[in-house]
């Protein structure tokens, strides 16, 4: 049976949905058994949906033209240089 | 989500420039972010800038091989790595690693367990707080940001790219050349600090003091 403190360092695998089966079975079976841990698996999930709702303030299509034009302008034909 | 078919991905590579302008358009704020972590915010649009200009350039290079998000990262991580260079503040990835070592937040929660491993007191209660509620409190957000910008650079990649882009978590590993294993520690413990400073802001204190 994994201790409370191997639950937290499970946490973010867990949410994830990563780790063996095994693991993942011991995780949610303690997570039954603790109300401490399931208290802090919520706020672990609540922190990443809090990120994951974040986003980064959209480019405009005026600003995106002129990024484009600079770029095309500084280098008016693509070269046939290769993916790593 | 930014996708493409593959008679758009030749014209692309063509150098139609409508769709170079959406590659833009989707990309830019996304690489600017990222930039940011290894730059900072005063050169992370330069960088980017000029790594438009490289992509555009070696637009027909690209096989497919990779996907096109992960050619992208990977052309901006060079390109501010070299701004990093050039302006002498260039940290190894080993010099970067060494810092992962003891983060605050993993310090904390280490604090919280008994010798058995279990909670010596039950974590603080947040309330009813969901996760849009702390979304519309701007205090919050604010504090959030800061604890973003208090973690290590590879912690804010993998935490921006992953949570917030939600890239997968191996293109993640290939942009930046890390281990699968040492990407998922990575975000643990950014995870762990931004919760830290989300409970701090809770029970009403400032935020200022997460990981120390």
């Amino acid at each position: 049976m994994l201790c409370c403190r191997e639950i937290s360092d499970q946490a973010s695998d867990h949410i994830d949905g990563l780790g063996s089966a095994g693991v993942r079975l011991q995780v949610g079976m303690h997570l039954l058994l603790c109300r401490h841990c399931r208290r802090f698996m919520r706020q672990m999930r609540l922190t990443v949906a809090a990120l994951r709702t974040r986003y980064e303030e959209p480019l405009s299509a005026g600003r995106a033209a002129e990024l484009a034009s600079a770029a095309m302008a500084m280098s008016p034909v693509p070269d046939n240089i290769k993916e790593e | 989500m930014f996708s493409l078919s593959d008679a758009e991905l030749n014209r692309l590579r063509d150098g139609d420039p409508v769709l170079f302008t959406e590659l833009v358009q989707y990309y830019h704020p996304r690489l600017v972010n990222f930039a940011g972590t290894y730059v900072g915010d005063r050169w992370s649009e330069e960088v980017v800038q000029d790594a438009w200009i490289s992509v555009y350039k070696h637009l027909s290079g690209f096989a497919g091989r990779s996907q096109l998000s992960t050619w992208l990262y990977s052309i901006v991580r060079n390109a501010a790595l070299s701004r990093l260079r050039k302006e002498r503040r260039y940290r190894s990835l080993a010099e970067m690693a060494r810092d992962e070592n003891g983060g605050g937040a993993e310090t904390w929660l280490e604090s919280q367990f008994d010798e058995r491993g279990r909670w010596l007191q039950a974590p603080q209660g947040w309330g009813t707080a969901t996760a849009a509620a702390v979304l519309e409190e701007e205090e919050l957000q604010s504090c959030i940001d800061r604890a973003i910008g208090r973690l290590s650079p590879l912690q804010q990649s993998v935490l921006i790219m992953r949570d917030q882009q939600q890239m997968a978590l191996q293109d993640i590993c290939n942009i930046l050349e890390i281990s699968y294993s040492n990407a998922r520690v990575l975000l643990h413990r950014a995870r762990l600090s931004v919760r830290e400073a989300i409970e701090l802001h809770l029970e009403g204190n400032e935020c200022s003091v997460v990981g120390k």
